[in-house]
């Protein structure tokens, strides 16, 4: 089944509307927020949601709409962004290290370090090291999913590669490259493609987790991540705060799963 | 292919389940409601208090974290005592003192019944050790210059000392009010953590770093037994955690309560909330004058003018506390309120100094990480700069290492942070404290002028007669002229306790002391 068709799924396309949906919000929202995400409003401290202000504002004066509309971004940013080119890293590494057995050993035992450590612990290791930031979060992700990428594609090379149709090509007199793009690669795009819509959810969930542990985007720009984190110091104060970010986050992410499962359903099938 | 889907499932689970934790870590334990004492003491119970920030031992003098300022306040004593509300010094390890009419020295008569927790005398001998140790420039304490102008010590009787100076001292009481007395056959143990012997209402038992510190009552305590059978001091760094722990029944007190926190428990009866009524402490942007923009001080006065502090004060400190560019308090012999209201926002009057400037580069502004105070100040800060045409990059820095650079003046550019001492007499704030030092200040601020008025008014024998009003007049205009720092707000901290907790005190530098305190059964 062709990626279009499992697309057409009910369960595919539900996930397909929900990160349209934030997609869209992402795009356009800003352009239609009422107010600049760091604009301070005068007057307007912690005010709850109202005509005015939908979903209040925050501490320090801000529109939380507007600054969630903007924060948006950022998470659009790590998933559409980061994600892909950390997929793309890994692929390639592991589609040219599986192939010649010495660099495939080096390659795994750096990929079993880097898929020792626990996420957050690996992002704290990395902000000590290079500071809080949404850079620190975008190289945190691709280097997560370097090693989850190359072991998924390693896979398929250590598979495709004893077929009889390759060694045929190996006899005609192809090279390890051509046989890599010509059958590896394709026959690996299916779950790749499954896996890439299971991190990009993880992404939104690893960007929120560093933002709200201070490792993430800095005051005073907004992320849905620094949102909440907002939002629960004032948690008894202004319990609306968070509210917004966190079902922003949550459509993000059942979204993505929604697809991945789909694509994945349809590849079992 | 086994595409590892339910793995990813449960890692998002996971994830998701820790995500909510963090987020939501509010207890779901029902709040007792704690009835209210009848008014008698009762003996008994552990005081359990969140605290901020954790000791340093290597500082443990000098930083005023909320877990070294527990091991002072409950551990040590001083010589004499400042009540709240006055400089008017009361007995407590000296039971009298007279300086000398040239001012440069002073006889204190030493209570003869005093034992250290390990059972050992308190001596003359203890004195010298503590002033000199306060003197000692490795301890990195912000009286170490008016300990160091303590030169000689007669310690011929046991129960009695006389202090020498190198100069007349105006503020030899502040001194003899901050140096804890320490016991020097067991000192070693300070700098590791593991034994604070003192002579205070509470033994140290033990310090688990980032965890806790407890604490259990001395029987032979020269004041009387303590009613507490115990202090824990919990480490809990962050605010909101704190408050979901004395709602929950996990503490007795907060030392970390927001401002806005303070402000919501004081309308809760099951709640009390202590206002540290006399030391005053001030948050403030310091300027490193090394950092070749803010040699100008057009542009320091630019930022003076910018800053809201009527709105930091409103919307961050909730109104408890006074706006003004400058420390002193109305009560203060060195109180001007002109020159405290000197830099009342003026926003055209920062844009024309910002005009003048010409092009102005982007600065740093650095302020404890975590603190939410911290950061909707530095955010304020910030829109207020913005709005005159400076721009300001928010860099967050973790509190032990904002304090190295407090302490090593190396700042980047700007900062945002908080100093005392100007609750004591008006020579101990130039003198003594860091950001305001004129030998070597956080700004890097020197002045021949300024440390001129600061040996004047350390000199002055009556801190508020005629001579030491002269030498404050002159700091504070060298304070307005120069602006190598602009406070933003004098305010006193605010303490949370359960209605259970009585009569808990504090001393002029927010230390904890609990000697008379006691919990509801």
């Amino acid at each position: 089944m062709t990626t279009s068709r499992q697309l057409t799924r009910p369960k595919a396309l539900a996930g397909l509307g929900l990160v349209g949906f934030v997609l869209l919000l992402g795009l356009v929202g800003p352009l239609l927020a009422p107010y600049g995400p760091l604009e301070q409003i005068e007057g307007a401290n912690l005010v709850g949601p109202s005509p005015s202000h939908w979903l209040g504002t925050d501490e320090v004066n801000r529109d939380v709409l507007s600054r969630t509309l903007s924060g948006i971004r950022l998470d659009l940013l790590v998933v559409f962004v980061a994600v892909p080119v950390g997929a793309a890293i890994g692929v390639l590494t592991g589609l040219l290290t599986a192939w010649w057995n010495v660099a495939d050993v080096l390659t795994q035992r750096i990929f079993d370090v880097v898929l020792a450590f626990p996420t957050l612990i690996f992002a704290i290791a990395l902000s000590a090291f290079i500071g809080p930031g949404v850079w620190t979060i975008a190289i945190v992700i691709v280097a997560l999913e370097i090693p989850v990428f190359g072991r998924l594609v390693r896979t398929s090379v250590r598979t495709v590669r004893e077929m009889p149709y390759v060694e045929a090509a190996q006899v005609a007199g192809a090279g390890p490259l051509w046989v890599l793009r010509r059958h590896v690669l394709p026959n690996s795009l299916e779950p790749l493609t499954v896996q890439l819509a299971v991190s990009m959810s993880v992404a939104v969930f690893i960007e929120a987790a560093m933002s709200f542990l201070g490792i993430g985007v800095q005051a005073p720009n907004p992320s849905l991540g620094s949102l909440i984190k907002d939002g629960t110091t004032l948690m008894y104060d202004a319990p609306f705060l968070a509210l917004g970010p966190l079902a922003l986050v949550l459509v993000l992410v059942l979204g993505l799963l929604l697809i991945s499962q789909s694509l994945s359903e349809a590849h079992r099938d | 292919m086994n595409v590892p889907h339910r793995q990813a499932w449960l890692r998002l689970l996971t994830a998701a389940v820790a995500l909510c934790l963090l987020s939501a870590c509010t207890s779901a334990v029902g709040e007792q409601a704690r009835r209210r004492s009848s008014g008698e003491p009762v003996d008994g119970g552990t005081l359990r208090v969140a605290a901020l920030t954790d000791l340093i031992p290597a500082s443990v003098f000098g930083q005023s974290s909320n877990g070294g300022n527990a091991v002072i306040g409950l551990v040590y004593d001083s010589l004499v005592e400042y009540p709240h509300d006055s400089l008017e010094a009361r007995p407590a390890l000296a039971t009298s003192w007279k300086v000398a009419k040239d001012g440069r020295s002073i006889h204190l008569e030493l209570r003869d019944d005093v034992r250290f927790h390990d059972g050992k005398p308190f001596t003359s001998e203890d004195v010298k050790f503590s002033i000199r140790t306060i003197a000692d420039p490795k301890w990195a304490v912000q009286l170490q210059r008016t300990a160091a102008a303590v030169t000689g010590f007669d310690t011929s009787d046991p129960h009695a000392i006389t202090l020498t100076f190198d100069r007349p001292l105006s503020n030899i009481l502040d001194l003899l009010d901050i140096v804890p007395i320490v016991d020097k056959d067991t000192f070693s143990q300070v700098k590791a953590g593991t034994g604070y012997n003192g002579t205070g209402a509470f033994r140290f038992d033990e310090w688990k770093p980032n965890s806790e510190i407890s604490f259990s009552r001395n029987d032979d305590y020269w004041g009387g037994k303590p009613h507490l059978d115990g202090v824990d001091v919990k480490i809990v760094p962050d605010p909101q955690a704190q408050a979901a722990g004395i709602r929950s029944g996990q503490y007795d007190l907060l030392l970390g309560a927001t401002a806005r926190d303070a402000e919501t428990f004081s309308k809760d009866p099951k709640y009390e909330v202590l206002d540290f009524e006399g030391a005053t402490q001030q948050t403030y942007v310091g300027f490193n004058l090394k950092n070749p923009d803010l040699k100008d001080v057009r542009l320091r006065q630019a930022v003076a003018f910018a800053v809201d502090r009527e709105r930091i004060l409103d919307e961050v400190y909730r109104g408890e506390g006074i706006a003004q560019n400058l420390s002193w308090s109305p009560g203060s012999p060195a109180y001007d309120e002109k020159a405290a209201h000197h830099y009342d926002r003026d926003v055209d009057k920062a844009r024309e100094l910002v005009d003048g400037l010409g092009s102005v580069a982007s600065l740093p502004l650095q302020y404890i990480a975590g603190d939410p105070t911290a950061e909707a100040v530095a955010q304020i800060v910030q829109a207020n700069l913005d709005d005159v045409g400076i721009t300001v990059d928010l860099e967050p820095v973790e509190y032990a290492q904002m304090y190295q650079r407090l302490v090593g003046a190396d700042y980047d550019g700007l900062w945002i942070f908080g100093h005392t001492y100007a609750q004591y007499t008006p020579a101990t704030l130039p003198v003594s404290a860091y950001p305001f030092n004129a030998e070597h200040n956080a700004s890097n601020f020197l002045s021949p002028g300024y440390a001129a008025h600061a040996d004047q008014a350390w000199a002055a024998a009556a801190p508020d007669g005629p001579k030491a009003k002269r030498a404050y007049a002159g700091l504070n205009a060298d304070m307005v002229d120069n602006v190598w720092l602009t406070d933003l707000v004098t305010f006193w901290p605010r303490l949370v306790t359960t209605s259970a907790i009585h009569d808990i005190d504090y001393t002029k530098r927010t230390e904890l002391i609990a000697r008379d305190a006691w919990k509801d059964q």
